[in-house]
């Protein structure tokens, strides 16, 4: 499954910085797919991804996609911004339950309710890829 | 190892507001100048005399101070040679509270007699766009969070929309916990602000991070502040009102902000967990607290670490606050200082701050905020989005 794209002019505010391990994640968000690791022996997803699972600190890990469904718990609009963000002020961020688990903090698109349901759409940078989420269709 | 009982016997801090001086100005206000003040009186309110500092645990400075080593550089300005210790501590706005907790750990296990725990906070120099530069990376993965520029009250302003979700709380409840921390603070000589503030000017103010306006959320700001901690002891020789130290309890839930397995995050984990050690630990309840003053940057802090730590029942801070329940003169007054909202959220000290206001109180010396017969009270400090809590049950002794 390819989630949805939307393009950002300009380059990202503060980019993340890219690892030998997370590397995998961004080229994959680059590509569509939202991503993250699970320990083999205790089974457990986590996020961020990680070279080993904090649960059982097993360092045996795989790749795996997530659907990038959730539900909104929270979200807030900040108006005082970070100085690296007052360019795209003021901006609407929140917290993302997917449907995997996992509770994830991100930028949301749109006026959505708290529990709506919700999709991941990737925000395509000039610089790289952000992920996002909005309402789902 | 027995510990040995610790007392808190002297404080001092400036009035909060803002003093840095920008960079370029011919005349500077500098750190040392500000704080050596405060040790002096501090240790003139205790009676005990300079020789008696063996050890001093200091609030790190912001990064804006320029003197580095800052606390070897005040035993050196101070002329005060230490035989228990001597460190500077940081934990986002556990920083002042560490502070304590740390010089009254060196006097429990007996690295030191007489303590000092004390701080200066310097930042209001630096514009709130460029210092949020910097404490966003204390509030979340910088590779995960800070990429979407969350400032450090975003966190919380999300704990109100879920808050007011959940509990059919309107913004107005919540609001009056800042009308309600004005009317203390105008009684407080060390406050920043205490103009007369109405609900209608709290809802009315421009939104920071929604649903929070200018008057939910702290102002920025500096100030001082030296407390004086000693074995029990060494307090009952002062002759002195002292308050004694009846347990400690802390908590950190493992979780950076949010925690990645969904939770109910507006529960407060870490306050609910380190309170319900501290009381028992002191063998108290709630219940037998005379006031409580915590650290609580927004309205919704404050309303959800009261209800963390069972102070007022799930859902009613905000009630709590209109209807003077939780005022001067109310069932259990909080945040008699007026809270970091209008005392002032000099933030590295405001831990040390929340111990000054309970030291006032406890030997009966704050004035006309003075609650009447305060016995047992209450202070809590945290980082992150409570993530972690430090509480203290402190004592009343004549």
């Amino acid at each position: 499954m390819t989630l949805p794209r939307i393009r950002m002019t300009g380059a990202r505010p503060w980019p993340p910085r890219v690892t030998s391990h997370t590397r995998t994640f961004w080229e994959a968000l680059s590509e569509g797919r939202l991503t993250t690791t699970r320990g083999r022996t205790s089974g457990r997803l986590t996020f961020p991804p990680k070279p080993f699972c904090p649960y059982d600190w097993g360092r045996d890990v795989e790749w795996v996609e997530l659907s990038g469904r959730g539900a909104l718990y929270s979200q807030t609009v900040i108006h005082a911004v970070p100085a690296a963000f007052q360019a795209e002020a003021p901006i609407r961020n929140g917290i993302v339950d997917l449907d995997e688990g996992l509770r994830v903090a991100a930028r949301i698109l749109g006026e959505p309710s708290l529990d709506a349901a919700m999709e991941c759409v990737v925000l395509d940078y000039d610089d790289g890829p952000l992920f996002a989420f909005r309402a789902a269709s | 190892m027995s510990l040995r009982k610790v007392a808190i016997v002297g404080g001092a801090a400036t009035p909060n507001g803002k003093f840095q001086t920008p960079a370029g100005e011919p005349i500077q206000t500098v750190e040392h100048e500000v704080l050596a003040p405060m040790v002096i009186d501090a240790m003139a309110a205790a009676g005990l005399p300079k020789e008696s500092v063996d050890a001093i645990s200091l609030a790190l400075c912001r990064p804006y101070t320029l003197q580095k080593y800052f606390a070897t550089f005040m035993a050196n300005y101070m002329r005060m040679p230490l035989k228990g210790g001597i460190m500077e501590v940081l934990g986002n706005g556990m920083t002042g509270g560490l502070a304590f907790d740390q010089a009254v750990n060196a006097v429990a296990i007996g690295h030191a007699d007489v303590a000092l725990a004390l701080g200066v906070n310097f930042e209001s120099a630096a514009s709130s766009a460029d210092h949020m530069m910097g404490s966003m990376r204390a509030v979340g993965d910088i590779d995960f969070h800070s990429i979407f520029g969350f400032s450090p009250i975003a966190w919380y302003a999300m704990d109100a929309v879920r808050y007011m979700h959940e509990h059919g709380v309107p913004r107005a409840e919540l609001a009056g916990i800042a009308v309600k921390d004005r009317r203390h603070a105008a009684l407080n000589p060390i406050a920043q602000f205490k103009k007369p503030l109405t609900l209608e000017e709290v809802l009315a103010a421009r939104p920071i991070v929604e649903p929070l306006g200018l008057f939910e959320v702290p102002p920025r700001g500096d100030g001082a502040c030296c407390l004086v901690v000693a074995t029990e002891d060494v307090a009952k020789e002062t002759g002195r009102p002292y308050v004694l130290v009846r347990s400690r309890g802390f908590f950190h839930e493992g979780a950076h902000q949010i925690n990645e397995v969904p939770n109910d995050m507006t529960a407060f984990i870490a306050a609910r967990e380190a309170s319900s050690k501290a009381y028992a630990a002191a063998g108290v309840t709630a219940a037998d607290l005379d006031l409580a003053e915590l650290y609580a940057p927004c309205t919704i802090v404050q309303a959800l670490v009261s209800e963390a730590m069972d102070l007022v029942p799930r859902g009613q801070a905000g009630r709590a606050a209109t209807d003077g329940e939780t005022a001067l003169g109310g069932r259990l007054p909080i945040c008699t200082s007026g809270g970091c909202l209008s005392r002032g959220h000099p933030s590295y000290i405001t831990g040390l701050l929340t111990i000054f206001e309970l030291w006032e109180q406890l030997t009966h010396r704050a004035g006309e905020r003075q609650v009447k017969d305060a016995a047992l009270a209450a202070a809590s400090c945290e980082l992150g989005n409570y993530n972690a809590a430090l509480i203290h049950i402190l004592e009343a002794k004549a």
